[in-house]
């Protein structure tokens, strides 16, 4: 609290002081008291006041440093009022209850958003469930009668399911609470598998498929980091230029390891290319193609940062694009489950 | 080899028949929801692939109550995809776990895999079509009384044709096939292995047993 402050609030009584100074020192000379007697009584009467301004600003200074104080050090500041204690002087107690139940009020909203936001995520999530089983009706029915017409509706059918997926996701994203689980991976098997799952859309394109030095371990979640593979393997898809060929690599460091994806892709203009992991951001690829929803990648940035894993995005116009993955080789992060 | 099925929704678990029954699988169900269990045991198939959402009993009750009186694998098929159901299952004792909606490829990879290391079993030991017969377990092709033995990817190829006798099986589908035993081949490996199938065929007697049919696929 700043002393300007504190006068500026004192200003009635400092006033009313000076009043009494002059009233009693006029009537005091009208009475023929000395000179001498006067000022001594003066100085007395400022002496206290002086007093008694400091006395009381410090224990003011002393409450409200202790406020701020317990305010800078917390996280979640609306919860002040259940950290300090009842001020023993009578402004200090007034404010003191509003606090309480101003934030008390506050906390009480926030709650109510969190079961809200809490709720909607639940249906979300049984929702997609919900709208899986169709979704498998449709995509058995079509691999049961294979021809060119079904074929056209798996296409279709795996679009929808990438979609619903990456809702999924992004609720899962969302979320405040963390539903993740890092384990140990073994990166060949991992990278092997997210291929086999996206392989109808690979061998659609004529992909031809590399994989290099991919033996080692790292640590992740292996729904998310599947999703995230996902979405990256059908961007090379949808941004590629014939001969497709997507790559494969990890390259193992003392502290990391670092899982490079390739394509020879369209590539990404450089100007877009520090805003690729913005949410929305389609850029001129995404207006030229038409298919971008500027989630995706956003998505993949956020979930990997949860993890504590590194992206980045690398790229020549034209020539291709890297994504880049690093995992740091901390056990720590187990420990976190 | 004989697989059990248990799921409410009708559509998928007719589908989900045809297309096992198509590569040489049998198929048992029911509807009896509150008595599946006994029902499951009663048919006493090979393989289980269980649903968790269910109609009476959740599938981890149905997992939990088959474990207590038999081994039989189970698969456990379902919707839900995160981390509780999957560790749930397994702790259950399932075999393992794949989510909705499922790459056909994956599922019969999966159940392969499976029945393959339960007791060493294949679907059925040989299959036979057009006086060609393909030993599933030594990769060994036999056509009047002369045999051929083939390399992994034209095994592979051979077995898919002859699963899909009578139809045309596109291009597409045999690199698909062949990617799930993680064999990443690209279009132009595929007319190569394509060509030395053929050729080995020939030497057996096999002539112009592969037919291509122009821009669809191959079709025996």
């Amino acid at each position: 609290m700043k002393f300007e402050y504190y006068i500026k609030g004192k200003l009635a009584f400092l006033l009313s002081q000076t009043m009494v100074l002059f009233c009693f020192s006029f009537l005091l000379a009208l009475l023929d008291v000395q000179t001498y007697a006067i000022m001594l009584f003066s100085f007395l009467i400022l002496f206290i006041t002086v007093i008694v301004i400091i006395v009381e600003y410090t224990n003011h200074n002393k409450y409200y440093k202790e406020v701020y104080d317990a305010l800078y050090r917390m996280d979640k500041k609306h919860f002040i009022a259940h950290v300090i204690d009842e001020p023993d002087f009578g402004d200090g107690r007034v404010l003191y209850n509003v606090l309480h139940l101003a934030t008390k009020s506050m906390n009480d909203e926030i709650a109510r958003y969190q079961i809200l936001d809490e709720e909607y995520k639940e249906y979300i999530e049984t929702w997609i469930h919900e709208v899986k089983i169709p979704i498998s009706c449709i995509s058995l029915l079509c691999e049961n009668n294979k021809n060119e017409f079904s074929q056209s509706i798996m296409t279709e059918i795996n679009r929808i399911d990438s979609f619903v997926e990456q809702a999924l996701f992004y609720a899962r994203s969302t979320n405040l609470e963390k539903d993740y689980f890092i384990h140990t991976i073994q990166l060949d098997d991992f990278i092997r598998q997210a291929i086999k799952k996206h392989s109808k859309q690979l061998i659609h394109a004529h992909g031809e498929i590399k994989l290099d030095s991919l033996g080692v371990e790292i640590y992740s979640d292996s729904k998310w980091l599947d999703f995230i593979l996902g979405q990256i393997i059908s961007n090379s898809i949808k941004y590629r230029k014939d001969p497709f060929c997507l790559s494969f690599s990890a390259i193992e460091e003392t502290n990391r390891v670092c899982l490079s994806i390739c394509d020879n892709g369209i590539g990404i203009p450089s100007s877009d290319l520090s805003r690729i992991f913005d949410k929305g951001f389609t850029g001129e690829n995404g207006r030229k193609f038409a298919k971008s929803t500027g989630i995706g990648l956003y998505l993949c940035q956020k979930l990997c940062s949860k993890m504590h894993l590194g992206m980045e995005a690398f790229s020549v116009e034209g020539e291709g694009t890297t994504i880049q993955i690093i995992f740091p080789k901390d056990k720590s992060l187990l420990i976190e489950n | 080899m004989k697989i059990y099925i248990v799921e409410d929704e009708l559509t998928i678990r007719s589908e989900l028949a045809k297309l096992l029954e198509s590569y040489g699988y049998s198929c048992a169900y029911s509807d009896d929801f509150p008595n599946i269990v006994e029902h499951i045991l009663k048919e006493a198939a090979d393989l289980i692939l269980l649903d968790i959402n269910l109609p009476f009993y959740d599938g981890y009750h149905v997992c939990r109550e088959i474990r207590k009186q038999s081994d039989t694998p189970i698969i456990i098929v379902t919707s839900r995809n995160n981390d509780m159901d999957e560790l749930m299952s397994m702790n259950l004792g399932a075999d393992d776990f794949i989510t909705k909606p499922y790459n056909t490829q994956i599922l019969l990879a999966r159940i392969a895999a499976v029945l393959k290391r339960i007791d060493g079993k294949n679907a059925a030991d040989t299959v036979s079509h057009n006086g060609l017969t393909l030993f599933l377990n030594k990769s060994v092709v036999r056509f009047q009384s002369m045999d051929a033995e083939l390399t992994k990817n034209e095994f592979r190829i051979l077995t898919h044709l002859i699963q899909n006798a009578g139809k045309i099986v596109s291009r597409e589908d045999l690199i698909e096939e062949l990617w799930q035993s993680d064999e990443f081949i690209d279009d132009n490996t595929l007319t190569v292995n394509i060509n030395r199938l053929r050729h080995k065929l020939e030497e057996i007697g096999a002539e112009q047993y592969i037919n291509t049919k122009r821009g669809q696929g191959y079709m025996i």
